[in-house]
Parts: structure tokens; C-alpha cells; sequence
């Protein structure tokens, strides 16, 4: 049961990655792109973060990736050719993906990775109101700050 | 071991993403690719500890720092095509040295 806990989440978030990364078609990228947020989410319920997996759902595959597709919408119709992959570097670009790979595959197989212990809502809440209570108030102040800074960007686009 | 591995190849894939994708909204995507990577591996490594729920909140704020990242970057993305209809990486060159 664990292993297929594990198993079709690594898929999802795999095959998500490689169609966001390869697809051609924006449309697919960005499909491509909720099936890995959705294999990301699928990824720490398997490590009995519950409340993270939900936030993962709300946050990205209901906020973020509705952004993207709307991002979409507005630059596809950039008449100064299509979109895809195709560049020179692509080999050097391989080059430093795999030697990236092997670096962090090898450095960090080391590092234990115990059983999850499972940590529910009531945990998380304690921890945020309690030793990370500054940094929850700083986040909170960053995306105050990011939603200034994303109506100011706009505002200045739709003046010129 | 093995989420280990996988974190590493799916970072790995995000960062050949962004290295050689040329639409600025895709390689906004596969920089979500390498941050959800690298979110999934701390988690794992804070899972089995006794205090994973510090952990878990750790991943709530780097879901809210992720957000607000690709909130401002598809902002300026939808600004500059707005304003003068490009939107690949190698037209965007008003703030090269």
C-alpha cells in the first residue's frame, strides 16, 4: 500500500514535469503543469502532510495554474512566432540537468529519510502561532507586499 | 532513497526547463517544477522526524513564498505583452548590462 502510495504520485509528478518541460503546445505545458502540482500534493500526503496537500491544491492548482492559463491567454497572441523548445544550448542545458542530477542524488543520499510520523492541522497551527510566528507574519507581509507590487505592475502596463 | 532520487530528477527536469525553454510563461512554469521539487525533498527529509510538524509549516510558508513569486512574475509577463506584445525570453533585454 505504501509503495503504491508512493509509486502513482512519482508518476503523475514525473510524466507532469516532462510534458511541462517538453510540450510543444502551451496548453499541454500547462496541463502538464497541474498534473505535477497535483503529483506534488499526492507526494506529501505520502509523507502525512495533510494539511500541506490541501494547501498545495488550493494554493497552486487553484490559484497558480488558473494564473498560468490566463497568462496564456493574454501572450499567445504574441504574433513573433510559436512557442516550444528548440534552443542551441540545448545540449550544454542537458549537460547541467544531469550533472545536477548526480550531484544531488549523490550528496544527499546520505541523508536519512525516516518513516512519516503523520503531523495533522491542529500541529501545523501550534508550530506557525508558536516558534515560527514571525516568519508566518512575514509571509503574510510578502504577499500583501506581492499583491501591491502585482496591481502596480498592471496598473503601469495599462497606462502606455 | 528513493524520493531522493526522484526529487533530483524532477528539479533536474525543471532546470533543463528553464534553461532551454524560450517562452517566459514556460520557463515560469518549470521554475514551479524545480520549487515544488526541492519543497517535496525538505519535506521528506522532515517527515520521519519527531517534529514534523515544523516541517510541515515550513512547506506552507515556501507554498506562500512560490505563490507570491509566480503571481509578480506572471504579472510583469502579462504587462510586457500587454505593452508591446513579446513574450520570449530573448526580446526581453531592456535591463541587460
Amino acid at each position: 500500500m505504501s509503495l503504491v502510495a508512493f509509486a502513482v504520485p512519482a508518476a503523475l509528478a514525473l510524466i507532469g514535469a516532462v510534458a511541462t518541460v517538453f510540450a510543444r503546445d502551451v496548453m499541454r505545458m500547462a496541463l502538464g503543469l497541474g498534473a505535477f502540482l497535483l503529483g506534488v500534493a499526492g507526494l506529501y500526503l505520502w509523507e502525512g502532510m495533510s494539511f500541506l496537500a490541501a494547501a498545495q491544491v488550493f494554493v497552486y492548482v487553484g490559484g497558480v495554474l488558473v494564473l498560468v492559463l490566463f497568462a496564456l491567454d493574454v501572450v499567445r497572441r504574441d504574433p513573433s512566432g510559436r512557442p516550444g523548445t528548440g534552443s542551441r544550448h540545448d545540449l550544454t542545458a542537458a549537460v547541467a540537468a544531469v550533472g545536477t542530477f548526480l550531484l544531488l542524488a549523490n550528496g544527499l543520499r546520505d541523508v536519512p529519510v525516516g518513516a512519516p510520523v503523520g503531523s495533522g492541522a491542529d500541529r501545523v497551527a501550534t508550530a506557525l502561532l508558536g516558534p515560527f510566528v514571525w516568519q508566518f507574519e512575514a509571509v503574510g507581509l510578502l504577499l500583501l507586499v506581492a499583491l501591491a507590487a502585482v496591481v502596480a505592475v498592471m496598473a503601469r502596463g495599462a497606462r502606455r | 532513497m528513493s524520493v531522493i532520487v526522484l526529487c533530483a530528477a524532477l528539479f533536474s527536469i525543471g532546470l533543463y526547463g528553464v534553461l532551454t525553454r524560450r517562452e517566459v510563461v514556460a520557463v515560469l512554469a518549470c521554475a514551479e517544477v524545480m520549487l515544488g521539487a526541492a519543497t517535496v525533498q525538505a519535506m521528506a527529509f522532515a517527515a520521519g522526524r519527531p517534529d514534523a510538524a515544523q516541517g510541515q509549516a515550513l512547506g506552507v510558508v515556501l507554498v506562500a513564498l512560490a505563490a507570491a513569486e509566480a503571481a509578480v512574475g506572471l504579472a510583469v509577463v502579462v504587462a510586457v505583452a500587454r505593452s508591446s506584445g513579446r513574450s520570449r525570453v530573448e526580446d526581453l533585454t531592456e535591463v541587460r548590462g
